[in-house]
Order: structure tokens, then C-alpha cells, then sequence
């Protein structure tokens, strides 16, 4: 019944705003419209605050279970603690637990990395606004205010959480009814603290956009510059966030120092921390001087790709005498679980697109029965996996008389304890004769049997991708490298890879991706036996929340994994702005 | 008869030019690849059935098929196993859940899509960066708002029907979807409609809803497929079985199951069947969905 009212309304509404157009079009020339609710600029209004109220449940739910999560995983990493919601501040003492020093080089490089971006926004803006006379540098205060009030609002969450996340233990003892708690809950809402942090926030917040609302209009109304606010909101943000990280970073070496000093040992972490920068200063100077020496010409280019190589080999040779005493101070099994993943794309992404390619180029030869096969490809990826991999864990079963060991007693071989199977692959075709260390072992029987039956899952879904992504491409192309006597290697390597680029970098980023999420069947898959060797990051992360109940080692793990997840976004978008042809 | 064997000798002949045979031989060459292809995709599934049919020492003796079909372990395996509450737990979580999407999603969709109001490519962006957070990032920070929002609710979240669905009643991948298809129709319909006098929600649920009945059936299907596979959020927020999906029942009953083999296959016969034959009744849309905003994406 209400949503009739409102549709009624709406109805209502809108012809009565047709209407009103109508008039106002000629009052204006008149008189000024009468009211700020009315008129053309009335209607934008109104359609503004509806298009906001349709957002509104969407974000809501988005917001508090997408996107609040960040900030509050950031906050419950800095806690120290077992099995408790709220433990003491702990700084980043999670992250020294998983990879030891390492964290301040990565906080400092980020923290770099934020500077970085904001001055060159800014020196865009600025570059621009000195070549076409545009007039950028009004919107430099209302994108400051809003920006702080952006980060004093991220400040006003992490002054209200900590005592929100109280509550529980405030009401240990006391009677622990639900009116208790909401009584508590409304008691720390009016803390004048967090008031005032909401209220200064706002302010600012709802003052900048005003502001810059009314730079908007006045703009709009002489030129037709361009809008500024974006580059300078996000180069003022990362400005306060980089400097927040830095500021918690010098803190937190300080801290760091002052305890090495009271236990009497010393503490190499800035020689640590040069050492590292600098190993991949050069091994980025490295990529750099090669990208250029293709520019040049035969003699200079030369030159350029021989100091480039000595550069690199001198980044790597410092990082290879370095990392690993960083890594072995680290927690050991959060770095398997980093190997295993990599183990894990570096096996199942290139087979699975590769195989994906061929069957997708087949079937989209005219072949009779395609929309069967497509159909049977497709099948394992939709299938509920928990069922799928139920059958797997049979297919891969120890038992002797299991598919696969059966096979292999029809060729004579000796039957394996596949996903129960701690030893590396390579360890194990050499006989084990040799001691190759954990990477050059390889990724254990057990992990290969997962990533086959990742292959099994995905391919099908890669191929109808394929599919999709060729049959985009414009048949006249084929006639006419037909026409140039192309044979169907030819075209197939001239034509068709070249515009499939776009879905070929969109399925490696997305594969890529997805295996560093991969959770589901790897937890069903991972048995006791294999000794750890296929837990990837995620189920490392999952165990350390769910059996150790590790609150904040969870969230710090989970965070890095984030961080690894945008480095290798950026680098493949970097990449595929040079490589993919969109045709 | 005659007639069939003159057929033989037309190919015969045919096939003796050069030309002819090495495209037949392409061809044989495509369809071998193909057909091994299918092979290796449904034979796993093909021998879960064989093996849910066996009995014990049949299923553990490494047999490819059973003597005689033991129908009754699908009865035993759905008691033991508690599907039929897991089964209807599932079907509530999915009614709930994709009902809520498909409201929330479809008004955030056509805000994107249709209305014009200031940050617009912002909350857009923000919204697609939410599709790259790994899901590890949500558990701790959910588990603990969810237990929070419980203790102020008036209805539990933990164990409990909200905990397993409000969080999923908005995607970015729904409201991409549903964008995309959005943003196709063309604008005179909105005009005319205009000049009807109706607003933009009954022209959302009276002409954009039903001419993108494309896209909303294929965000119904894969609400389905997400409800009916989620295991690790499960895991964490249900520790009775009173609400426990399928998958997470299923996991249990494995363990539980031990070297019951028969029994184990039978289950995953179970929890596969009615997804698999959603699938093989609405194939078109599935594969469809994910082509248009894979490529898209």
C-alpha cells in the first residue's frame, strides 16, 4: 500500500514538474523562478534526491559489508590479542609477526608511492591549466576541504569503533540483556568525542561540496572548462593518507629501536631497509633502461640494455643476499602460503587459457553439435563445487583401487597418495635423490592435483568467453586476409589473437585474481596429509581466524593479501595499456 | 539398400581428391579434440552417479560400474545426512537473498543507468573496486559487525536467517549486470513515457524491468548457483545446523561419511541435481550472462 502511494506520488510529482517545465521556460525570461524547489533547476534537484534514495539501500549494504570492512580490518590489524574482539594496540606488530621487517619498507614505499601520485595529478592540473589559460586553480581550496573532511571522517570511524567494540566487555558481570547493550550502544553514540569528530567531519565534508558545487556553477556558466575537483580531491587524500603511514611507520621504528635498546641487542633494520629499497630500485631502473633502449638506435640501444642488465643482475644479487634472512623471520607458514599461491597461478592460469583458446577456436569453426558442446564445457564450472570436488576427492584418493592409482597399475607404476602427497613435484620426478629446497621442489602432489581439478573447472568458462569475445570479431577481416592468401595459421595468428587481446588480458586478470581469492574448493580439497602444502593465502588467513581466533593476525594477513591483489591489478593494467589492442 | 551403397561409393570417390580428404581429415582431427574435450568435462560427473549406485565393497573395490543399482542409498544418504533441512535452508537463504537483490540491485542499476545526479562515475568506481577485494578481507570485520548488528537487532544475525542473506542482497556484479542491460534501451521509451506523466519507478517496473526480463533472469540464476555454493561465510556464521546451507552440509556429511563412498556420491548427487538441471533448462541465459559481462567487464 505505501509503495502506491509513492508511485501515486511520483505521477503526481512528475506531471505536475512537465507542466512547471513548460511555464518556467518562459518565466524566466520574466522573473526569476519564485522558488529553488521549482523550474528546470528544481527538477534536477528532485531527480538528484530520488536517483540518491534508489542508491541508497544498494550502498548501504555495499558500504557496510564491502567497503567498511577496509577501514575496520586496518584497525583490528594494529590489535594485538587472541580470542578477543579487542585487544591491546598493537601497532604493526602483526605484520612484523608475518613478514618481519619487511612491513616498514612496504608502509614507507606506499607511503612514497601516494606522494607520488598526488604530485603528479597535481602537475598535471597545473600543466594544463598554464597551456589552455583554463582557470583549474579555484577548485584547489573547496577539493582541499572536502578531502580533509574525507579523512577526518575515516578519523571519526576509528574513534567510534574501538568503543562501540567495547560494549561486550563493558557489560561482562553486569546483567547482559539486549536493552543493557542498546542502552549502551546510544550511551556511546552522544560521547562527546565521537560527536564532535562526526560533526567536524560533516561540516567540512558538506562545506567543501558546497563549495564546490558553486565553483561548478560559476564555470559552467562563463566556459567550458573542464572540472578540476577529482585530480585535486584524490592527490589531497592520498597526500593525508601517505603521511598518516609515514607518521605511524616513524612511530613504530622508534618504538621498535627503543625495545632492541632495553633487551641490549641491536637492531638492523635501516641498513635492512636501504638494502631492500635499493635492490628494487634497481632491478626498476633495470625495467625502465630496457623499456627506452627500444627507442634508440642500434649502437646507443645496446648500450642502454648492457647497463640495464648490469642493473639488474646488481638488484637482484642484493635481493637474493637479502629477502630471504627477511623472509625466514617472518611467519613460515603465511610464506608457504604465498608460494602455494603463486605455485597455484603460475599452474593453472596459462594451461587453462591455453586449452580454453584451442577448444573456444575450434568450436567456433561452424561445428555441428556447438551449443552441445558448449553446454557440456560449461557444465563443471556451474555445478555446485563442494559436489565436485567431492568426486575429485575420490579421483585423487590413496587408495589403491581408486581411478587413478588403478591406471597407473595398468601401466605398471606403483599407486600415489596424490592429494595426501606432501613432496614436491620436481623433488619427486628426480627421486629425491637431490635436496632442491622449497620453490625449486615445486608445488606438492597434493597442490597439483587441486590445480588440475581448478583447470577442470574453469576451462569451460574461459572457453565460452573466447567464444563470445570471437564472435565480436567482424567476419569482413577473415575475407579479406583470405583475399591476401593468409592460410588459417596465418589468420589465426594475425587477425584473431591480436583482436582477442582485450578478453585474453580480461580473462588473465580475472584468473589471476580469482586464484589468489581461490578458497572454496581448496578447502574442501586439503587433507591432513599433505602437511600444509596446499593451504594458499586464503585458507592460511581463514585458519589463523577460524581455528587460532587470531582476530587481528587475520585482518593483517588479509590486508596484505589486498595490497599483493592491487600491485599485480596495476601492473597487468600497465601492461595491457601497451600490449591489448582494442581494435 | 542400393541406395546406401551408391551413398558409400559417392563419399568414396569424393574423398579419393586430395582436397576433399584433407579437410575431412581436419575435420575428424577437430571433432576427436572436441569430443575428448566433452569427455574429460562430464566423465567425473558420470562416475558420481555410477559409484552413488554401488554398494559398499563395489564402491571401494575400484569397480567403473555397479551390478545391480542400490536406489536406496539416495534415501539413506538424504536421512543420515539431514538434507531435508540443509535442502530447505538453502531454498530459504536463496528466496531471500536473491528477492533483495533483485529489488536493490535493479533501483541502484537504473539509477546508473538512467538518472543524472553529481557523483555519478565516482560511486560507480567505487563500486566496481569492490569486486577486486578478496573475500578473506570481509571475514573478520563481518563476522564481528554481524554479531554486533545481533545484539541490537531484534532478531539474532548469528545462526540465524540475516546473517546468511542481508549481506548478499547487494552486488557490484548485479548492478553491473543489470546496467549493462539498462543502459540499451533506447531513450525514447523514456521520453514517451514522460509525455505519459509517469515517473522513473513505474517506468523501472513497468517498462525497464520487464524488456531486461533477459537480465534479471540471469541475475536470479546466478543468485542461485552463489546461495547454493557459499561455504567459507557459512562456516563462520552458523554453528548449528539449524540454518547450515547445503554446501556446508555437505561438507559435514563427507567428514561424517568417512569411507562410505556410495553414501558420499549419493549426497553430491543430491546437492548437484537441482542446480545441474537449472542449468540444462536455462543454459542460454547462463552462458549468455557471463559472456556479455565478461567481455564487458
Amino acid at each position: 500500500m505505501a509503495v502506491q502511494n509513492w508511485e501515486n506520488d511520483l505521477h503526481v510529482d512528475s506531471t505536475a514538474s512537465q507542466h512547471a517545465a513548460f511555464r518556467s521556460d518562459l518565466q524566466q525570461q520574466v522573473r526569476a523562478a519564485p522558488s529553488w524547489f521549482r523550474g528546470r533547476q528544481g527538477r534536477r534537484l528532485r531527480e538528484m534526491l530520488l536517483a540518491y534514495s534508489f542508491l541508497a539501500p544498494a550502498f548501504l549494504i555495499i558500504g557496510l559489508f564491502g567497503l567498511f570492512p577496509l577501514a575496520f580490518a586496518a584497525y583490528e590489524s594494529t590489535l594485538r590479542g587472541l580470542n578477543k574482539i579487542v585487544g591491546s594496540y598493537d601497532g604493526l606488530g602483526n605484520y612484523v609477526k608475518a613478514v618481519d621487517n619487511l612491513i616498514y619498507i612496504l608502509t614507507f614505499w606506499i607511503a612514497i608511492g601516494l606522494a607520488y601520485f598526488a604530485v603528479t595529478t597535481i602537475a598535471r592540473a597545473v600543466r594544463e591549466h598554464r597551456q589552455e589559460n583554463t582557470n583549474a586553480m579555484r577548485w584547489v581550496l573547496p577539493a582541499i576541504v572536502t578531502a580533509t573532511g574525507a579523512a577526518l571522517f575515516a578519523r571519526f570511524v576509528f574513534v567510534l569503533l574501538p568503543e562501540m567494540l567495547l560494549i561486550p566487555s563493558k557489560l561482562r558481570g553486569q546483567n547482559n540483556t539486549q536493552e543493557a547493550f542498546r542502552g549502551l550502544v546510544v550511551e556511546t553514540w552522544w560521547l562527546p568525542k565521537v560527536q564532535i569528530a562526526l560533526w567536524v567531519a560533516i561540516i567540512l565534508l558538506a562545506g567543501g561540496a558546497a563549495w564546490a558545487m558553486r565553483v561548478n556553477r560559476s564555470v559552467a556558466r562563463d566556459s567550458r572548462d573542464p572540472i578540476y575537483f577529482v585530480p585535486f580531491f584524490s592527490a589531497g587524500i592520498s597526500l593525508i593518507s601517505g603521511g598518516a603511514l609515514i607518521w605511524l611507520t616513524w612511530n613504530e621504528i622508534n618504538a621498535a629501536y627503543a625495545e632492541a635498546l632495553e633487551e641490549g641487542v641491536g637492531l638492523e633494520l635501516w641498513s635492512q631497509i636501504v638494502t631492500i629499497s635499493a635492490g628494487f630500485l634497481l632491478l626498476l631502473l633495470a625495467w625502465r633502461l630496457w623499456e627506452s633502449a627500444g627507442h634508440r638506435t642500434s649502437n646507443t640501444g645496446m648500450a642502454v640494455r648492457l647497463v640495464s642488465a648490469v642493473a639488474l643482475m646488481a638488484g637482484a644479487w642484493v635481493l637474493i643476499a637479502e629477502l630471504p634472512r627477511v623472509v625466514s623471520a617472518g611467519d613460515e607458514d603465511w610464506w608457504n602460503g604465498l608460494m602455494a599461491t603463486v605455485f597455484y597461478v603460475m599452474g593453472t592460469v596459462p594451461i587453462q587459457l591455453g586449452l580454453a583458446l584451442i577448444l573456444a577456436a575450434l568450436l567456433f569453426q561452424k561445428i555441428r553439435g556447438q551449443t552441445l558442446f558448449r553446454v557440456l564445457y560449461f557444465l563443471p564450472y556451474v555445478a555446485p563445487f563442494v559436489g565436485t570436488a567431492a568426486v575429485f576427492r575420490i579421483i585423487f584418493s590413496n587408495r589403491p583401487t581408486a581411478p587413478l592409482n588403478s591406471m597407473l597399475d595398468l601401466f605398471g607404476a606403483d599407486p600415489l597418495l596424490w592429494l595426501g602427497e606432501p613432496s614436491g613435484i620436481i623433488e619427486m620426478i628426480t627421486g629425491g635423490r637431490i635436496d632442491l629446497g622449497p620453490i625449486l621442489s615445486g608445488p606438492s602432489l597434493a597442490l597439483v592435483a587441486i590445480m588440475i581439478y581448478g583447470i577442470w573447472t574453469y576451462v569451460g568458462f574461459d572457453t565460452v568467453i573466447f567464444l563470445a569475445g570471437l564472435g565480436a570479431i567482424p567476419n569482413e577481416l577473415y575475407e579479406v586476409a583470405d583475399i591476401d592468401g593468409a592460410g588459417g595459421w596465418a589468420q589465426f595468428r594475425h587477425v584473431t589473437l591480436p583482436l582477442l587481446s582485450p578478453t585474453i588480458y580480461f580473462l588473465s586478470l580475472y584468473a589471476v585474481i580469482g586464484t589468489f581469492k581461490a578458497f572454496n574448493h581448496i578447502f574442501v580439497l586439503r587433507q591432513a596429509a599433505a602437511l600444509g602444502t596446499t593451504d594458499t593465502a586464503s585458507i592460511v588467513i581463514f585458519q589463523a581466524f577460524k581455528r587460532d581466533t587470531r582476530y587481528g593476525y587475520a585482518s593483517a594477513l588479509a590486508i596484505l593479501l589486498l595490497l599483493i591483489i592491487m600491485v599485480i591489478t596495476l601492473v597487468n593494467n600497465r601492461i595491457a595499456s601497451r600490449r591489448v589492442f582494442y581494435g | 539398400m542400393a541406395s546406401g551403397a551408391v551413398g558409400v561409393s559417392r563419399v568414396r570417390t569424393r574423398l579419393a581428391d586430395p582436397a576433399v580428404r584433407r579437410v575431412a581429415i581436419t575435420q575428424a582431427i577437430i571433432y576427436f579434440i572436441l569430443i575428448v574435450g566433452a569427455a574429460v568435462s562430464i566423465l567425473p560427473f558420470l562416475y558420481t552417479v555410477s559409484v552413488s549406485l554401488m554398494n559398499l565393497t563395489e564402491a571401494t573395490g575400484g569397480r567403473a560400474l555397479p551390478t545391480t543399482p542400490q536406489w536406496n542409498n539416495y534415501v539413506e544418504a538424504w536421512h543420515d545426512a539431514q538434507f531435508s533441512l540443509y535442502f530447505m535452508n538453502s531454498v530459504k537463504i536463496t528466496l531471500i537473498s536473491v528477492g533483495g537483490a533483485l529489488v536493490f540491485c535493479a533501483l541502484a542499476a537504473y539509477a546508473f543507468a538512467q538518472m543524472e545526479f553529481p557523483g555519478k562515475t565516482f560511486l560507480f568506481t567505487l563500486l566496481l573496486s569492490t569486486l577486486m577485494l578478496p573475500e578473506a578481507i570481509t571475514w573478520v570485520p563481518n563476522f564481528i559487525t554481524v554479531s554486533w548488528l545481533g545484539r541490537i537487532s531484534p532478531v539474532p544475525w548469528l545462526n540465524n536467517w540475516p546473517s546468511l542473506t542481508i549481506p548478499f542482497m547487494a552486488s557490484a556484479f548485479g548492478i553491473f549486470l543489470l546496467r549493462q542491460f539498462f543502459q540499451q534501451i533506447p531513450q525514447e521509451l523514456w521520453d514517451s513515457a514522460q509525455i505519459d506523466g509517469s515517473g522513473h519507478l513505474r517506468y523501472l517496473i513497468k517498462v525497464v524491468l520487464p524488456l531486461s526480463s533477459a537480465a534479471v533472469m540471469t541475475l536470479v540464476l546466478f543468485g542461485f548457483v552463489g546461495a547454493w555454493n557459499a561455504l567459507a561465510w557459512p562456516i563462520l556464521v552458523t554453528t548449528t545446523p539449524d540454518w547450515r546451507p547445503i554446501s556446508y552440509g555437505l561438507l559435514s556429511f563427507l567428514d561424517e561419511a568417512g569411507a562410505l563412498l556410495h553414501l558420499q556420491m549419493a549426497g553430491a548427487i543430491i546437492t548437484m541435481l537441482p542446480i545441474v538441471v537449472l542449468y540444462f533448462f536455462t543454459q542460454r541465459h547462463f552462458i549468455e550472462g557471463i559472456a556479455t559481462t565478461g567481455l564487458k567487464g
